[in-house]
């Protein structure tokens, strides 16, 4: 193989591994697919180099754009879009919202056992997670209007207790690690009754918060995953602004100020960077040679997963407050670390987009045909299913979202820096530390990525 | 978090932030807006930062000092323009090297 060549198969071997190990929910939601992870044709180091390399080039790409009138004319781009169709579309969406949640509950504990075409495990796993969250980052947040548990909530009585303030952001962090780890390591992508039966607690939880404590501040501080749709729904193109729904060019709403509020919110961004890594490290080899021992010294399997879990959580956060330190080290700032720290973590979401649809656009396409095919006949289980064929080239299409995502997170960490800075090099130095963080999470992933998937140990 | 229940807690919160904003150590000289507050390291930042944020409440001397700072910070960014490139290159060309050598 001529050196050129090598070189176009390593990209793309980065591209089909990013695709089949990034993302919340890969390892299981991905299991439906039966897609593994490739082996590589280079060495890992040269691998995991190239990958960090990619993302300080995009760096030092974007640090040539130093004219502020050009970043602020790109970031304030928009068009208003509101109109009187807005109330018709919210209450069809609250409806199909609606029928959704009933279809989960009805065929997860009344329909075929097969998760190949089980209508529940396919509405959750291909139309929620992979194509619901791929439109509410490309297009917008429609969670929030389609969301069946703020419905429901909104229809019944509440104490309206104050919300905690101290308590903030906080649940939703601890809801986004339980929802991960209860994914991880249960099999919720192939048993109907045992997913239903999650989503029945899930919302016994949320409809009890929202009744305490009010639907409007639940929503809004402690539930996970309407948080997690809210800050995907910022980098899409349309959302929502002082006068309405707004047009703006993508990821550039996550440059706002405020946009992350406070050290639990800067968290909740770290932990969704964090959780697509953990999915995939537990499946690597490493990760069972690291535990077998551990296990073998009769730590309980169980007690494992959560701690590993809870400390590699800690591990990327402090990692980022570590970066906030330096950053204002080297930018010879006076602004408090925890002004930087709201600022920069953004981006960190639209790296967080880019893995998730590098990783479920193929899965999505792939089991869209059986999802269809299930919601015309919810209690049929036929015995074959209809799936898509992915041509060869279809790994450039991840590796392609994949950089673009760092290309975006770069620029949106660019724009905020300018905007924090009045002098452009410091505005420039201000990034380094940040942009080592972003090389430190990305050779990781690649890193979980080049290894060979094995079955969760121990569990 | 800076929800509020009321307008006086919400007037307490905002001074509160605006202290939390800015974190000057004690033995560090400031040199301070005097439009908005915010405490720089050095002088030609202060300059830099009344020309883009107080652009219209400016005297002769504060926008003489912005035109020099400016300029100032024109120069340093082509130095840093330069070292950019030269390790656009030196990742470019290094890592064509490591692959045709791998």
């Amino acid at each position: 193989m001529t050196p050129g060549r090598r070189r176009t198969v390593a990209l793309v071997v980065c591209g089909l591994g990013w695709l089949a190990a990034t993302g919340t929910a890969s390892a299981h939601g991905g299991s439906l697919a039966a897609g593994g992870r490739d082996s590589l044709t280079i060495p890992t180091w040269l691998f995991l180099s190239t990958g960090g390399a990619a993302v300080g080039a995009s760096f030092l790409l974007a640090s040539f754009v130093t004219d502020r009138a050009f970043i602020e004319r790109i970031h304030d781009w928009g068009r208003p879009l509101s109109g009187d169709y807005e109330r018709v579309l919210g209450l069809a969406g609250q409806f199909i919202g609606l029928a959704g949640l009933a279809a989960v509950f009805v065929v997860g504990f009344l329909g075929p056992t097969n998760a190949r075409t089980n209508l529940a495990i396919l509405l959750v796993w291909v139309g929620w997670w992979a194509g619901l969250a791929m439109t509410t980052y490309l297009v917008g947040n429609a969670w929030a209007t389609l969301n069946p548990f703020k419905t429901i909530a909104g229809l019944l009585p509440t104490l309206d207790r104050a919300y905690p303030a101290r308590a903030g952001s906080w649940p939703a962090v601890g809801g986004l690690l339980v929802l991960v780890w209860v994914e991880v390591v249960s099999p919720l992508a192939d048993q109907p009754r045992l997913l239903a039966s999650v989503v029945a607690g899930y919302s016994v939880v949320t409809l009890a918060g929202a009744f305490v404590f009010g639907p409007d501040d639940w929503f809004a501080h402690a539930d996970p995953v309407e948080r997690v749709f809210r800050y995907y729904g910022r980098f899409a193109p349309i959302g929502r602004g002082e006068g309405g729904l707004r047009l703006r060019l993508p990821g550039m709403d996550l440059s706002t100020p405020r946009l992350v509020d406070g050290p639990d919110e800067v968290a909740f961004v770290v932990a969704l960077l964090w959780v697509t890594t953990y999915d995939g490290l537990v499946t690597t080899p490493a990760w069972r040679d690291l535990t077998t021992p551990v296990v073998e010294a009769g730590v309980p399997p169980h007690l494992l997963y959560p701690v590993a879990l809870g400390v590699g959580f800690a591990c990327f956060l402090g990692v980022y407050r570590l970066a906030v330190r330096l950053s204002r080290d080297v930018s010879d700032t006076y602004l408090a670390p925890a002004v930087l720290a709201r600022r920069f973590a953004p981006p960190l979401v639209a790296i967080a987009v880019g893995y998730h649809f590098a990783h479920y656009l193929g899965y999505f396409l792939v089991l869209a045909p059986s999802l269809a095919v299930a919601l015309t006949s919810p209690f049929a289980s036929p015995a074959t299913v209809p799936t898509v064929e992915l041509p060869a080239w279809f790994g450039a299409v991840a590796l392609t979202s994949v950089i673009v995502g760092h290309l975006v997170a770069i620029w949106i960490a660019h724009t905020a820096a300018y905007d924090l800075f009045p002098a452009r090099l410091q505005a420039i130095r201000s990034q380094y530390p940040f942009i080592a963080v972003m090389v430190f999470y990305t050779m990781t992933s690649l890193w979980v990525v080049s290894q060979p998937e094995v079955a969760l140990p121990h569990l | 978090m800076t929800e509020t229940a009321s307008p006086t807690d919400e007037q307490t919160a905002s001074t509160a932030a605006a202290d939390e904003t800015y974190d000057v150590p004690a033995d560090a000289t400031a040199y301070t807006c005097s439009y908005c507050g915010r405490p720089f390291a050095r002088e030609p930042w202060l300059a830099l930062h009344c020309g883009l944020a107080h652009p219209n409440e400016l005297d002769d001397g504060e926008v003489e000092a912005f035109r020099a700072a400016h300029e100032e910070e024109a120069e340093s960014l082509s130095t840093f323009r330069l070292q950019a490139l030269g390790a656009l290159v030196l990742i470019y060309f290094g890592l064509l090297m490591v692959y045709a050598l791998v």
